[in-house]
């Protein structure tokens, strides 16, 4: 028998909803959907804060992905998971089954998967756990989206100490769909429920309970926690979904996901007053497993379709061309109760709505101790060798190029990748010959750690500024709250603020933040927890997928302008831990006003072809930002750093480092130059003309005049190139 | 529309749908065909597209190799039908024994996905009929088993029958391919496997800054030679 840690009041709750005692299958199922992983009851309360509404939002939080109308008649599906805890265990398969489950949601409104992201938060490369997690997380991602067909086209990557045991594996998927084909109907009653895909095994029994608690130190005993996939089979449902959408033979799809059957049919058939039989002898099963065992098992690519009885015939056809095995376990009714049969016996009976919503708990936040280190005023830093200090920077694992990542996935697959990775500040896909969808992840652990509500506010900016970079105009948001333990008060207060600063700024930014998740206990066995991580993922709309821009350097002469003013903000930055061993002070402050007007500003410039190249300015600050363009393109530059918009700036590290916020750098043409200072002027934004694009291949920093700085493209590109590789590769 | 084109689809195959877009955007009467559906006299051209033929279970395309479907490929390619295999349409192709040598893991080992420029040597045949010699063609790669290696008998035996060759230019050789080999066709040119993927280096604003979209000339080869004989 499985483990049961339901609490002694959910007990009674149970007792008091069935009116009697629970029978084992059916603790199983409590057990299996009341988790926190499937039921949010620690978040529920606060996740009504997020402004989920706006006018292109066609289906927002509650079904397995949201949905946000893109362009008239076209819907773009896209949500994120984590795959946290499975991927500390078995960072290959864990890794591998969040890239399964997370197209499977993608799935079940009928959209089609045209893009996946990574999100990664590991350990130091350096240390032999870290970099054994962070080789098979990579390649579990890259083994089976290479495999399913969709590409990896952009993602986020951190390194920190806290991760070295419990990387942080977040994955999105973006999926699109005629609006008149998408499956947004529900069950009706009479509906037959189809199991279709892998049969079911004793992998990953209740894994949603494991992901809903502490990593035990001994990890090995929860590897039968940890589902193992498949993607030929993955690869396959999405084709059955494909055909099964265009001749619109179902009413409602549902993934088998976290807490498995269990979940898919309370959600299915509680969510819409509904009741179902199940028969679950009719399921087809890997191996014998008792009747809970069935329940409860989250064995991968199996999904729930509700089909009325007169396309099951044609349903069928489509599953036998595909040779995808399938069950006809039983049907929808208007009883309100989830009957489950086990061999001509009742072993469950339960009101759907009672399953499918459990209590929300209310759980109490304090402000940790650690919160001063984010108060921690800088006094007394000493100012560096400028050259040193650029170098190291720029060598940051958290700053070198992906290459060895993103070259590891299939990002091409599909044809549609017009940005890829490497080159623009976010993934532009084409989906028809003219418009396209940008997209991109981030995440600042080390900001949210510091500072979790200015911290969350930062990363949507992020987020924001790269939409805008490539040329999109930002719609909607999904995030993923990476926290501890919401039964510490101390965990609990980071995710509280890290949500309360997503409200705000999405609010502020006219972001819907349309779904997302909450990943719990994130802690170790001490009990300590991995450093606070939102993640958000994006999308904007593309008008011409010809305009989008990408971030290297075009042209010899052409003119450098730097967007938004640099405060002295170096508080939390990549350049007081890289070059003073430092994680404290205050973070940069969020500016939303700032980051709508010049958003604004630089898209209508890439839309007036005033711009050849553009860039936000994020960790590592200004410097870093340029010469990643420059490194990007092989041209160098000549920049005059008296001439950078900046206020209450003495330092020359301050003004090349700092992190504040709404910052862009562009490339003008030459034959632009007219035309963007016009925009610029009635934007009305500050910016600085501060140099020129050369054709030598160094960047020379100059100040009033005089070369303070000669940085060699050649050497700088290959500690950017290759940095990571060797990192991971040898040693 | 002219020339009727089968993409050949296996349980696996994910590049199928843009193989298909090139085909038609060049002017092919082209259409995706499940393999157990498939007839080969029904077609005038037959495009084995990338992927994950079975999974690449054993080995890529072996199994792919063994179906029915490729039965009928080989019995085309016997009638001369043009046969062109892309990326895991290669690793098929040369399962099947329709073209020599064998493809194997990555030297790195890894996954690798890239654009890499390739030099044609001795074009002829349908699908590089207007390519000339030595003529530059720039597309991606994304494999994990591209390595080309063939014994030196057999290749001997293949220089012998003067077949075209596609071949990695010096520096982007991206998997260790011997003889930098990154595709080969059979003596007169009328089957071709290559690893690269020519249908995704056909639109401009797909082609990264610095390269050219060098799968197009070989879709405007196939359209050309089906029109008017090769």
């Amino acid at each position: 028998m499985v483990k049961m840690p339901l609490s002694v009041e959910e007990i009674d709750e149970i007792r008091d909803i069935l009116k009697r005692e629970p029978t084992r299958e059916e603790l199983v199922m409590f057990e299996a959907h009341w988790s926190e992983h499937c039921s949010y009851k620690s978040s529920r309360r606060l996740l009504r804060l997020l402004p989920n509404k706006g006018n292109h939002v066609v289906l927002g939080p509650g079904r397995d992905a949201p949905a946000v109308e893109v362009f008239p008649g076209i819907l773009a599906v896209f949500k994120i998971e984590s795959h946290n805890h499975p991927s500390a265990v078995d960072p290959y398969n864990g890794a591998a089954t969040g890239i399964g489950g997370i197209i499977r949601d993608i799935l079940t409104l009928g959209a089609k998967p045209i893009a996946l992201l990574d999100l990664l938060y590991m350990g130091n490369p350096f240390n032999p756990h870290a970099k054994w997690l962070i080789r098979n997380i990579v390649k579990g991602i890259s083994d089976y989206g290479n495999r399913v067909g969709v590409p990896v086209v952009a993602g986020d990557t951190w390194f920190d100490e806290s991760f070295n045991k419990q990387p942080l594996v977040n994955v999105a998927c973006l999926g699109i769909v005629e609006k008149n084909k998408a499956v947004l109907s529900k069950p009706r009653p009479g509906d037959l429920v189809v199991i279709i895909g892998n049969s079911t095994g004793r992998d990953g029994l209740l894994g949603s309970s494991f992901a809903s608690a502490p990593l035990k130190d001994n990890m090995v005993e929860d590897i039968g926690a940890v589902q193992i996939g498949d993607a030929l089979m993955e690869k396959m449902l999405i084709d059955v979904v494909n055909e099964v959408v265009e001749k619109k033979l179902v009413d409602y799809i549902k993934d088998l996901g976290g807490g498995g059957l269990t979940t898919a049919i309370s959600e299915a058939a509680g969510d819409y007053d509904l009741g179902v039989e199940i028969y679950l002898d009719r399921l087809h099963l890997r191996m014998d497993l008792e009747p809970y065992e069935i329940l409860a098992s989250e064995s991968q690519e199996r999904m729930l379709l509700a089909v009325p009885r007169e396309n099951f015939n044609e349903l069928i056809g489509i599953l036998e061309k595909y040779e995808v095995p399938y069950s006809v376990i039983g049907f929808f009714n208007d009883s309100g109760f989830i009957r489950v049969y086990y061999k001509g016996r009742i072993i469950a009976e339960v009101p759907s709505k009672a399953m499918a919503r459990p209590r929300a708990l209310v759980r109490k936040s304090k402000p940790p101790e650690d919160v001063l280190k984010g108060l921690t005023p800088l006094q007394g830093i000493p100012e560096p060798d400028l050259e040193d200090a650029i170098i190291r920077i720029f060598s940051s694992p958290n700053i070198v190029s992906r290459r060895w990542i993103y070259e590891q996935y299939d990002h091409e697959v599909g044809g549609r990748t017009v940005v890829k990775p490497g080159i623009g500040d976010a993934a532009v896909l084409k989906i028809n010959d003219d418009k396209g969808i940008a997209v991109k992840g981030d995440g600042n652990p080390r900001y949210t750690w510091l500072n979790p509500f200015n911290g969350a506010a930062n990363v949507v900016s992020e987020c924001y500024r790269n939409l805008v970079s490539v040329g999109s105009t930002p719609l909607a948001i999904v995030d993923e709250l990476n926290a501890g333990n919401p039964e510490k008060p101390e965990h609990y207060w980071f995710f509280e603020n890290m949500l309360k600063g997503l409200a705000w700024i999405s609010d502020e930014l006219g972001l819907p933040v349309v779904g997302g998740k909450v990943s719990f206990y994130n802690e170790d066995s001490s009990g300590n927890q991995v450093k606070p991580t939102l993640t958000i993922v994006g999308i904007g709309r593309v008008e011409n997928v010809r305009k989008a821009k990408t971030m290297e350097f075009k042209e010899p002469g052409s003119y450098i302008v730097v967007i938004g003013e640099t405060l002295p903000e170096i508080g939390g930055s990549e350049y007081l831990y890289r070059v003073h061993g430092l994680e404290v002070g205050e973070i940069p402050v969020p500016r939303p006003r700032l980051e709508y007007m010049h958003g604004s500003t630089v898209r209508m410039l890439i839309n007036e072809d005033a711009v050849s190249s553009v860039h936000d300015v994020s960790i590592g600050g200004l410097v870093t930002s340029m010469l990643e363009m420059a490194v990007a393109s092989g041209l160098g530059a000549e920049v005059e750093l008296s001439l950078v918009p900046s206020r209450g700036i003495d330092r020359l590290d301050y003004l090349l480092f700092s992190e504040t916020q709404a910052r862009y750098i562009v490339e003008v043409p030459l034959n632009k130059v007219e035309k963007a200072r016009r925009i610029l002027d009635e934007m009305n934004v500050v910016y600085g003309v501060v140099g020129r694009v050369s054709s030598r291949s160094q960047v020379d920093l100059l100040v009033n005049g005089k070369r303070i700085l000669e940085l060699d493209i050649g050497v700088l590109r290959e500690i950017y190139a290759d940095s990571l590789e060797k990192y991971l590769e040898r040693g | 529309m002219t020339g009727n084109v089968a993409v050949l689809k296996f349980p696996g195959t994910n590049c199928d749908e843009e193989t298909l877009r090139a085909l038609r955007r060049h002017g092919l009467n082209a259409r995706i065909v499940w393999h157990r559906d498939f007839v080969w006299r029904e077609y005038d051209a037959i495009v084995i597209p990338g992927g994950f033929s079975y999974g690449d279970h054993l080995r890529a395309g072996v199994i792919a190799a063994r179906t029915r479907a490729v039965e009928q490929v080989v019995e085309a390619a016997l009638n001369e039908v043009p046969v062109l295999g892309i990326c895991n349409g290669f690793q098929v192709l040369v399962e099947a024994g329709l073209l020599p040598g064998a493809l194997i893991q990555n030297e790195h080992g890894r996954f690798t996905c890239k654009w890499v420029r390739t030099r044609v040597r001795n074009p002829k045949g349908p699908w590089l009929l207007l390519v000339s010699d030595k003529m530059v063609l720039d597309m991606p790669v994304a494999h994990a088993e591209g390595r080309y290696i063939i014994d030196e008998q057999e290749y001997v035996k293949l220089v012998g029958e003067n077949p075209p060759l596609i071949l990695y230019e010096d520096g982007w050789n991206p998997n260790g391919s011997m003889y930098s080999i990154a595709g080969v066709a059979s003596g007169n040119g009328a089957i071709l496997g290559l690893m690269p993927h020519p249908e995704r280096a056909v639109e401009p604003e797909l082609t990264p800054r610095g390269f050219n979209p060098g799968g197009k000339l070989i879709f405007e080869s196939i359209y050309f030679a089906l029109r008017n004989g090769w």
